[in-house]
């Protein structure tokens, strides 16, 4: 260790949704695949996912694929650290929870009480702590809106979060069934002090079109939000693995005779390809992933 | 020539003796409903009531229906009700029928007018009362909220109408009066228990591929311009006025108007550009309703932000958020929802469950790819053409048990079919060049006396063997198309000119009702024998090739009666295609309707929407 006693800091950005299906996680493969093309050792890291889509690691854990493919962006192996806690629904209301990999318990509507939440929180912290020592950068995905008002004292992936690693947050909204602003506003307004402190900029997503169009309202929003918009970014019809049944997507053709992941990696580029300048990446890795 | 009434009346002691004797008249001929004979009729609207021509209540001196003018004969005062349409409504003239008392010839004294007209308002408004709902994103479920609150309120024993000042379809359906309206206003005048007709959905536009649209006003073909023109110049200049007049209509003649935005009304970047939302909401004073999804999260977010989003007079006008489509069963959002009501101003006034296997139209969608609908062994693939439109033509066969339509746009995805459907298309021209380009058309060809291959409307003149365009209507130079060559037709684009008519009929073989309309342009020919046969003459329609089992009509909503729906999954190998319920399309439309109305004002307070007086706007 340098005697300067100065350790080598981790670079931190975390993606929220203003809704499900905002395309937080394409947004932090792109990132992850980003930055481990120049050469950056990168992690994803989703504290808790709702999936029925699951991957199984080299040493036996199950984890949202979602996950594994954030890590084959970053030219990883997943590993479970990257997603401690899955949730698999059964239907019925009741949930099977995966604990770091493991099944863990099942839990019905209603149930997830304060002490099952903290001991999640510890878990996730630790995993967190984990897969961040000795990374250059952790590029987070939030879950869900991270204003279900309803919701928030059970909280394990979002602000609190955020919060307790002190990452800095960007918010993702999806304008293909309009109202994105009112979104983005809505989700400020429903931030606290705090959170807001941690909120450094906004991404319109799935636009088609001329963006010049939305100049005055990305504007208006930069004022009142006190944040820049860090992208609008075109939709681009790609293949993926998919993560839930709200984005399912179809076949693009093409992957005969290849390694799906390979293909998967290509249509990653592909993507990064066609996002090249719609996105700031310079100042969302100003944000805290550079060196 | 001028009408009886036309012009302000003059209420010289002649002049109303003369009023009072043509009273007399009515009250003898009776209930009349809409004078068909009359040279003038419809001065006002084709569903208008002329039992009382002459007005027993005249000069009823309310400022709600009429208003005082500068007479040009005597230069003094006179009463001028010529918009007044409160009369003219058929449950108003019944209701004054009933109550008229015997009508001597020195008619009615003031005390008795004013009688009359208290007893008249305690039963029906004089002017509407105008409710909207808008919604925080596309798809929030406004179409069917202003379908619920249209069924429940006319289950009530009031007269509604919906309307929709603009809306961007390309699902539209032909009128009994040939007017062209989106579909899903028709359905919402099918809940409210009235007519459809081009002035619920004023403004219909349609897409046709590139930047530019089809504008249709009032339900006629109005004008194509591209986006910027109809921003700059149609918005600007001439919508205000089309709105204006149509609403305006529907306010004097109904006890409630239910109106539908268009997408949110806090897209900030379009301020000043709104003839769809809060623009509306002005005019008529509406009291509003804003609906937020809850499927895909963001609930909170979506209600608060478009609140915050829009000015304080807007604001105000708000009365409510509903929350909808919460899955049903699943509690509510709780103690949590106060916040919007704090940070807004306006509370949550419902939380409304998703309404499980409806029978209805789906809602708009541009986005159709690789859409699956219904589930079953046989699959009816649809060609996912680029200016696809009128694709609910599919839902009524989606809705057959054991059947699944897929929207397919690659060869790949033929395979397998049971059946291919070439649908509707806003450009048949440019889509047939991609059906070339795509491989597509190779592979239907491929498929042809294999499996059934239909065409609708466009997809239709594609399946014939040219499409000349000989005046470049379909927006490129003049041109002449080879098309798939599976029907032995040819059709010519030689005017702009739109042939929009509902039509009725039955299969050329077998009988079994068909119903439908037509929307295109064009003309097509051909040699090989019809597939219906339409009334009132027996004029044969469509193609249909027994021997490659291919089939064309220009008829949309062919599906929705049964006989058609058999006959085309038999050939799709369907022996057990004797359809038990859904049969009559109609009848379980009208059950889903009931359905959602009840669900949805079991978890809304409509009488404190309705309470209040009808607004002077």
């Amino acid at each position: 260790m340098p005697c300067s006693g100065v350790m080598p800091v981790t670079g931190k950005v975390m993606f929220q949704g203003v809704t499900s299906g905002a395309g937080k996680t394409t947004l932090t493969a792109a990132l992850c695949r980003h930055l481990a093309l120049q050469g950056r050792e990168v992690v994803p890291f989703k504290a808790q996912n709702v999936s029925l889509n699951s991957f199984v690691t080299a040493d036996g854990r199950e984890i949202a694929i979602a996950q594994a493919y954030q890590a084959w962006a970053c030219g990883l192996e997943p590993e479970v650290d990257m997603n401690p806690v899955l949730v698999k629904p059964k239907g019925n209301g009741q949930c099977q929870i995966m604990l770091e990999g493991r099944p863990w318990r099942d839990l019905g509507p209603g149930e997830g009480g304060p002490e099952i939440i903290e001991g999640l929180r510890a878990h996730i912290l630790e995993a967190f702590h984990r897969t961040a020592l000795g990374r250059d950068a952790v590029v987070l995905e939030g879950m869900g809106s991270p204003v279900e008002m309803n919701l928030k004292e059970r909280d394990v992936a979002n602000m609190w979060l955020a919060k307790a690693v002190r990452s800095p947050v960007v918010l993702v909204a999806d304008i293909e069934q309009g109202g994105a602003f009112a979104g983005l506003y809505g989700t400020y307004l429903l931030f606290d002090e705090e959170e807001r402190d941690l909120l450094r900029g906004f991404i319109i997503n799935r636009f088609r079109g001329d963006a010049s169009i939305l100049r005055t309202g990305i504007e208006e929003l930069e004022s009142r939000m006190e944040v820049p918009c860090l992208g609008v970014l075109p939709l681009v019809r790609f293949a993926s693995p998919a993560e839930d049944s709200l984005s399912l997507s179809g076949g693009v053709g093409g992957r005969k005779g290849d390694d799906v992941r390979r293909f998967w990696m290509k249509e990653l580029d592909r993507l990064l390809e066609e996002w090249k300048g719609a996105w700031d990446v310079n100042r969302l890795e100003a944000l805290g992933l550079r060196p | 020539m001028t009408h009886p009434t036309e012009g302000a009346q003059d209420d010289s002691e002649g002049n109303y003796a003369r009023h009072v004797a043509m009273l007399r008249a009515q009250m003898e001929r009776g209930i009349v409903g809409g004078n068909r004979e009359c040279p003038y009729f419809p001065c006002h609207h084709p569903d208008q009531d002329c039992t009382f021509c002459f007005c027993p209540l005249y000069p009823c001196g309310d400022p709600l229906l009429g208003e005082y003018v500068v007479s040009q004969r005597t230069g003094g005062q006179v009463w001028s009700c010529q918009q007044c349409l409160w009369v003219h409504r058929g449950d108003v003239a019944a209701s004054l029928y009933a109550l008229m008392p015997e009508l001597g010839p020195e008619g009615l004294d003031q005390g008795t007018r004013e009688r009359l007209k208290g007893e008249l308002e305690g039963k029906h408004r004089r002017r509407a009362k105008a409710i909207m709902v808008l919604g925080a994103t596309s798809g929030a479920g406004k179409s069917l909220m202003v379908a619920a609150l249209c069924r429940a309120l006319r289950n009530r024993g009031l007269t509604v109408a919906p309307f929709k000042s603009q809306n961007m379809s390309l699902n539209s359906v032909v009128t009994e009066q040939g007017e062209e309206i989106a579909r899903i206003q028709e359905l919402q005048a099918r809940a409210a228990g009235t007519r459809p007709r081009g002035e619920l959905n004023p403004i219909l536009l349609k897409p046709k591929g590139g930047v530019t649209s089809q504008i249709i006003v009032e339900g006629r073909p109005y004008k194509d311009c591209t986006v910027q023109e109809y921003y700059s110049d149609f918005v600007r200049n001439e919508a205000p006025a089309i709105i204006s007049r149509n609403l305006e209509r529907l306010l004097r003649s109904n006890d409630v108007v239910v109106i539908e935005g268009a997408g949110s009304p806090a897209e900030i970047n379009l301020r000043g550009r709104d003839v769809a939302n809060m623009y509306v909401a002005k005019l008529v004073h509406a009291d509003c309703l804003l609906v937020v999804n809850v499927e895909r999260g963001g609930a909170f977010a979506y209600a608060v932000g478009t609140l915050a989003l829009l000015d304080e007079e807007e604001r105000r006008l708000f009365k409510g958020v509903i929350i909808n489509n919460m899955c049903p069963g699943g509690g509510s959002l709780g103690p949590a929802l106060e916040i919007i009501h704090t940070l807004t101003g306006v509370p949550v006034i419902g939380e409304v469950p998703h309404v499980p296997d409806l029978y209805l139209p789906m809602e708009d969608s541009m986005d159709l790819d690789h859409r699956e609908e219904g589930e079953g062994g046989t699959v009816i693939a649809v060609v996912r053409l680029p200016m696809i439109s009128n694709f609910t033509d599919l839902d009524a066969l989606a809705l057959e048990e054991g059947v699944r339509v897929a929207y397919v746009r690659s060869p790949a995805e033929l395979e397998g079919a049971d059946a291919i459907v070439l649908p509707g298309t806003k450009n048949t021209v440019q889509d047939l060049l991609w059906l070339h380009r795509s491989g597509m058309a190779a592979a239907i060809k491929e498929r042809a006396g294999k499996v059934p291959i239909l065409g609708i409307c466009g997809g239709y003149q594609m399946l014939g063997r040219t499409i000349s365009d000989v005046r470049g209507l379909e927006g490129g130079a003049p041109s002449e198309v080879e098309g798939l060559g599976l029907l032995d037709a040819a059709t010519v684009f030689d005017a702009y000119a739109k042939r929009t008519v509902q039509v009725t009929g039955s299969l050329a073989e077998g009988g079994g009702e068909v119903r439908g309309y037509e929307i295109h342009m064009g003309r097509t020919e051909g040699r090989s024998p019809p597939l219906f046969l339409l009334a009132p003459d027996g004029r044969g329609e469509g193609a249909w090739d027994r021997e490659r089992k291919v089939m064309g009509t220009y008829l949309h909503g062919a599906f929705d009666l049964p006989a058609f729906r058999r006959l085309f999954l038999s050939q799709a190998g369907r022996k057990d295609a004797v359809p038990g319920p859904p049969g009559d399309h109609d009848a379980q439309v009208e059950a889903s309707l009931d359905r959602l109305a009840f669900e949805v004002e079991g978890h809304l307070d409509l009488d404190a929407l309705l309470g209040g007086d009808a607004r002077d706007g």
